[in-house]
């Protein structure tokens, strides 16, 4: 045990990587609070409620702080 | 030799309306001519005294009496810079997405007090930080880490959200775990600890302090490494909310104080410091008693001093002022011991205690290696 070993996946935890055109990342929309994932070239465009507003998430990657 | 009221008389410091005197303590050699003041074990034993006033699990009050104020001061700062106990040090956050800042939440669970099993924090040892003289540090081991994990996620409640739209704005009846609380850290023990803690696990002394507040979607996760510290090093490590003392208040009324005077002074005070008696008819009458001619008249009487805030307001009605003299008993040290749930507060005191005497052997042990 030392120090903190963070989880394998963790580089692509919020990036789904599929088959033949890339990767898609998640996004979350600003209006209805749905999850859109969009891949490279598709219009930014909320799948449910057609805003044009998402906002991307937080990584997943870990950060160390000081209690202090 | 001099009398019992002479030396009483030294150890008052005397407080006036603008300036403290007689500040500083005379009992020690050299002071009084023909009188010997060197420190002796069977006189300290003999004159000095410990009396309870409360004592609650987390918060006790008593008096020492009979002892030098560099080392009643000496146990007040032990207590608060030198006892030690377990805090958050060291903080992984894999996930937090709530309204409140990485650093300000990480800042926020070091201050959370922990409590457990009293023999399993004893046993726990020192985690040593990489220096410049040692870059590696202490390694992270089930003696000297507690692992503890904040996992949480803020939901909707089933038909909240229709709720929500009706006007309903009532959190508590909106969503789940939109509070996040101390109680919900959970202790991750490892190794050794699986049995030390095993009664009375790691945890919040207080389970209801708010760590922060969520809204449907937001989540935190984080794991946390509990270590031993001081609170010379991080105030998050003092074992006590406060460790305070202050000396014991003297009023001596030098005249009497009659009828609406007494009254008067008496609301100078706090509740229950100063009493009325009435003054008896034997009083009354007794030839050249200052009391002479007031019989059933009311009279102040000092009832407890121990209450007193010396807020010195009797000092500043002119009718008063020539009538009282106020002042503290040098070596009448009431102790004021507010634990943070770590320890209990008598257990504290005795803590600090032990380190002083600590103190002094390894002074002890330094001086003979001098000597040598
Ligand atoms: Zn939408």
């Amino acid at each position: 045990m030392s120090g903190y070993v963070p989880p394998t996946s963790t580089a692509a935890a919020t990036t789904t990587t599929s088959t033949g055109e890339g990767r898609s990342v998640d996004y979350t929309c600003g209006d209805c609070n749905a999850a859109v994932s969009l891949k490279r070239g598709e219009p930014i465009r909320c799948r449910s409620c057609g805003h044009r507003v998402l906002y991307k998430q937080r990584t997943n990657r870990m950060v160390q702080f000081e209690a202090r | 030799m001099v009398g019992q009221a002479e030396l009483d008389r030294r150890k008052i410091v005397g407080i006036n309306a603008e300036t403290v005197t007689n500040v500083t303590s005379t009992d020690f050699p050299g002071q009084w001519p023909g009188e010997d003041h060197s420190w002796d074990l069977d006189f300290f034993k003999r004159t000095f005294n410990v009396k309870f006033h409360s004592n609650d699990q987390f918060d006790s009050s008593f008096s020492l009496i009979g002892l030098d104020a560099s080392v009643a001061n000496a146990f007040r700062r032990i207590l608060i810079a030198e006892v030690p106990t377990v805090a958050i040090e060291d903080i992984f956050v894999i996930h937090n997405t709530s309204i409140i800042q990485d650093e300000v939440l990480c800042h926020r669970m070091g201050l959370i007090p922990f409590r457990g099993s009293r023999e399993g924090l004893r046993w726990m040892h020192w985690f040593q930080k990489g220096n410049d003289e040692d870059p590696e540090g202490s390694t992270h081991n089930d003696y000297n880490v507690c692992i503890l994990n904040l996992q949480i996620e803020c939901a909707w409640q089933a038909g909240g959200q229709m709720r929500a739209v009706n006007g309903e704005t009532d959190p508590n009846k909106l969503y789940n775990n939109h509070n996040v609380y101390a109680r919900d850290i959970i202790y991750e023990p490892t190794g050794q600890q699986i049995t030390r803690f095993a009664d009375d696990p790691v945890r919040a002394a207080n389970p209801d302090i708010l760590i922060a507040k969520l809204r449907p979607g937001q989540k935190i996760n984080m794991r946390m490494y509990a270590m031993k510290g001081i609170g010379a090093d991080h105030a998050k490590f003092s074992p006590v909310a406060t460790a305070s003392y202050r000396l014991l208040p003297t009023i001596d009324i030098l005249k009497p104080i009659i009828g609406p005077d007494a009254e008067k002074f008496a609301r100078c005070f706090p509740k229950g410091v100063i009493g009325l008696e009435p003054i008896t008819r034997e009083e009354g009458q007794r030839e050249g008693s200052e009391y002479k001619g007031h019989e059933g008249e009311m009279k102040a009487v000092v009832e407890d001093t121990m209450r007193d805030t010396v807020s010195r307001e009797c000092l500043r009605h002119a009718e008063l002022k020539d009538k009282v003299k106020l002042g503290r008993v040098r070596d009448h040290f009431i102790f004021k011991v507010e634990s943070t749930g770590q320890w209990e507060s008598d257990e504290l005191f005795l803590e600090s205690v032990k380190l002083l005497k600590i103190k002094a052997q390894r002074m002890k042990r330094a001086l003979a290696a001098l000597m040598r």
